[in-house]
């Protein structure tokens, strides 16, 4: 019975260090509701539109403005006319275009005299989404206007329309794109950045209060409050603590899938399981780190720089396959990564726990790292021996 | 002589204060951690988990219900790119799809059953491509891969079509190819992610790891009620010039090291393209640096405690990183949005780097970056000159009651 007592004497206690700490409360729920609105409206377009696209027109036949107007008229482009190639080169040094055509002088005149002028483009392939997408864009345009030509041929050759589709395009791909059916930019970061984004407030809300017991010299204080033990003690802050981030961590998934209506294959009821082991991973992970190394500052910056880290080793950005293969191991020692293989089943692929219970597991196996470290933990706790600054 | 001796007086002062923050700086241990470890093995690790940045042989498993040459030769082409790797070939789409639960594969290619007759009747065959969207990168590979098989597949197919219909030699090829096309893809010539995405992660470091080194140091001095802003009382003036450039050329001293070798010798030892002129990108480097020393002494007056700083700021790494607009085009950037980016001096810290060491070009292609940048610091300097005048004021006033 006095387990549980003082399991909540310690929780209370720290319900009034949060009372008296704005920090906690603006550490936790204020940086998700910023990084929310962030994420959500920055691409809220879902995919970018009106690109610049550069032209230069050498040419200026009827058939080259049609060609710069169809390009305008797409969704994804928006073009900008350049009278040199100089210029429109430095307007994509600059960034201010990612892509530009060059249309060759005389193009029209020689499509007519079926001497197939070329038609050259350039892209800035620093700009990952802008360049690729004004490539395919181009890319499009220039076969529908190859495809003109041989309409405009064949029609004047009395070949039926039919058949002129079927010499036209002999074959067409018809792409499917599981799990996010508009292409949407904002589905694919915003559905992976916001857990990360909470994985990281747990790791460092974390360290920060229990690293604070040592720093203020209260953490006798908070022991004895625990009954002089480490497990009620941790036991009582962890229950607090657990609360918080669980609650963010469902609200998180209410916002994504029912709220902006992301598109989720799964159940809604799966992802509430998966993101609140997320949650208890990362917070074992922040007790290890600060078990090991009792110096807040230290222990700060060591989870600062995992977390971190761990955005890039969830592989939902380059895929952990791409990298060396000495690194990808390394993985596995993010929960992030464990989400992230959780989410592709549920939300993208809707395969059900059936097919996501190791990750669990191995969500779950993270608990053994805080009681590596329970008892150094203790020690630094009672003898309050380790550097405070 | 007086004249004189005040502006001596003056140089000392600037000196002694920064030579004070330097010996805080290498006193404290959480400091150093950020500046040097994480300033100089940031880089590097970054640099090894990006080191190839190209997904190549994205597996995918074949449904050939045709089962006709055409569809044969289209999955042998589509298994022979660079971007795509037949894993399995399957009898049907419930096999396929087992597969890509299991997240053996990252894409389907479905053939119908009538896709070698709509061939041979010369309609329009279709071939379905089902890709796997947990990472762009499986989409952009499973597409890229079916849309250069199908361009060549269809000139070929085309040119038989042609041929059949009395179309021959070079009047089928001007019918097929009207306009030949070039690609130039001059700077990142394989759309590589680690060449795109280090050159705005290295900048970004420079300026959070400043950021949270100076805001600990600022945070510590704080909760040892120390504050910088009550030094330098002298009879003439206050002193805030040389609080501020005092302690700002201790951190630029540092900054210039490590922003030298994250934007020099970390691209060079990783091999990334390093186009610019060396003395451009070092006015760049001196502009930066000097921004980002104002920038953090601006925004470490709001910070009172020492840790703090990782509590409420660390997410914002990661925020600058889409801000900087290599991503996510930054013509395409909200209104609102586009402003909060000028907050940061990341935002054109980086574009100019990209502009003039990844593009090649010279202090005009980042013009507007460095404009932005000199503009930015003016406003710091000046903004961390009123933090410390109202920061003394306040301490006068407490010390007073």
């Amino acid at each position: 019975m006095n387990f549980w007592k003082n399991i909540r004497a310690v929780a209370l206690r720290e319900i009034k260090v949060h009372k008296k700490r704005p920090v906690y409360f603006l550490g936790s729920v204020g940086v998700i509701t910023f990084s929310a609105v962030f994420f959500l409206t920055f691409f809220g377009d879902g995919l970018p539109h009106d690109l610049p696209i550069g032209i230069v027109d050498n040419d200026n036949s009827s058939m080259s403005r049609q060609f710069a107007r169809q390009l305008d008229a797409t969704q994804l482009g928006k073009t900008v006319k350049f009278d040199t190639f100089a210029q429109a080169r430095l307007a994509m040094q600059r960034g201010e275009i990612t892509s530009f055509c060059v249309i060759p002088k005389g193009m029209y005149a020689d499509v007519s005299a079926s001497r197939q002028p070329v038609f050259t483009y350039y892209l800035n392939g620093m700009y990952f989404l802008g360049g690729s997408l004004a490539y395919k864009d181009i890319l499009t345009m220039i076969n529908l206007t190859n495809g003109a030509v041989q309409r405009k041929v064949l029609r004047a050759k009395g070949v039926n329309e039919d058949q002129i589709m079927g010499r036209i395009k002999p074959i067409q791909v018809d792409t499917h794109q599981i799990g996010n059916p508009y292409t949407s930019y904002n589905y694919y970061i915003s559905n992976m950045m916001l857990p990360a984004i909470l994985e990281m407030i747990v790791i460092i809300l974390l360290i920060y209060a229990l690293g604070s017991e040592l720093k203020y010299g209260t953490s006798r204080h908070l022991l004895r409050t625990g009954g002089g033990s480490i497990v009620t003690a941790l036991g009582g802050k962890l229950l607090v603590y657990t609360a918080l981030f669980s609650a963010i961590g469902m609200s998180l998934v209410f916002l994504l899938y029912d709220w902006v209506h992301f598109p989720i294959a799964g159940s809604v009821w799966n992802m509430f399981p998966a993101i609140i082991l997320l949650v208890l991973a990362s917070e074992a992970v922040a007790i290890f780190i600060i078990g090991c190394l009792p110096v807040p500052r230290l222990a700060l910056s060591i989870g600062a720089l995992y977390s971190v880290l761990g955005i890039s080793f969830a592989g939902f950005t380059l895929p952990i396959e791409a990298m060396h293969p000495a690194i990808q191991g390394l993985a596995q020692a993010f929960p992030l990564r464990h989400y992230f293989i959780i989410y592709t089943h549920e939300v993208i692929l809707g395969t059900g726990p059936a097919a996501w219970w190791p990750e669990a597991i191995h969500l779950l196996l993270f608990q053994f790292l805080p009681l590596a470290v329970m008892i150094r933990l203790k020690k630094a706790y009672i003898y309050q021996n380790y550097p405070k600054e | 002589m007086l004249k004189y001796s005040f502006i001596r007086d003056w140089c000392q002062d600037v000196l002694d204060m920064g030579v004070r923050e330097l010996k805080l700086i290498f006193k404290d241990g959480g400091v150093l951690l950020i500046f040097f470890v994480a300033g100089l093995i940031y880089p590097l690790l970054y640099n090894v988990v990006y080191l190839n940045g190209l997904l190549e042989d994205t597996p995918v498993a074949v449904v050939d219900k045709a089962a006709c040459p055409e569809s044969r030769r289209f999955a042998r082409e589509v298994d022979a790119t660079r971007e795509v790797e037949v894993a399995y070939r399957c009898t049907d789409m419930l096999e396929a799809r087992q597969l890509l639960e299991e997240r053996k594969v990252n894409g389907i290619f479905y053939f119908p059953d009538d896709f070698g007759q709509k061939l041979a009747r010369m309609e329009t065959a279709t071939v379905s491509v089902y890709c796997d969207m947990s990472s762009f990168l499986y989409y952009k590979n499973a597409l890229m891969a079916a849309n250069h098989v199908m361009l060549s597949e269809l000139s070929q197919i085309q040119k038989e079509r042609y041929a059949a219909a009395g179309f021959t030699g070079q009047e089928a090829s001007a019918l097929v190819q009207a306009v030949p096309y070039e690609e130039n893809n001059p700077y990142n010539a394989t759309f590589s992610y680690s060449i795109f995405l280090l050159a705005a992660i290295l900048f970004v470091i420079i300026q959070q790891t400043m950021f949270y080194g100076m805001t600990l140091l600022a945070g510590t001095m704080r909760e040892q009620k120390k504050s910088f802003a009550t030094l330098m009382e002298n009879p003439y003036t206050h002193g805030i010039m040389r609080t501020v450039l005092g302690r700002g050329w201790a951190y630029w001293l540092i900054y210039m090291g490590i922003g030298i070798y994250i934007s020099f010798i970390v691209p060079a030892i990783f091999g990334m393209p390093l186009r610019g002129q060396f003395f451009d990108i070092l006015l760049l480097i001196l502009l930066y640096v000097t921004d980002c020393v104002y920038f953090c002494m601006t925004w470490s007056t709001f910070i009172n405690k020492r840790e703090t700083v990782f509590v409420l700021f660390l997410f914002l790494s990661p925020i600058c990183l889409f801000l900087t607009g290599s991503s996510w085009p930054y013509s395409a950037f909200p209104g609102f949005w586009k402003l909060f980016s000028y907050i940061f001096p990341s935002t054109f810290g980086a574009q100019a780097y990209i502009n003039m060491s990844s593009a090649g070009g010279d202090l005009t292609a980042a013009q507007t970056q460095l404009t932005g940048l000199f503009i930015q610091t003016v406003f710091y300097f000046v903004t961390a000159c009123v933090a410390v005048f109202l920061e003394n004021r306040h301490l006068k006033a407490s010390a007073q009651q």
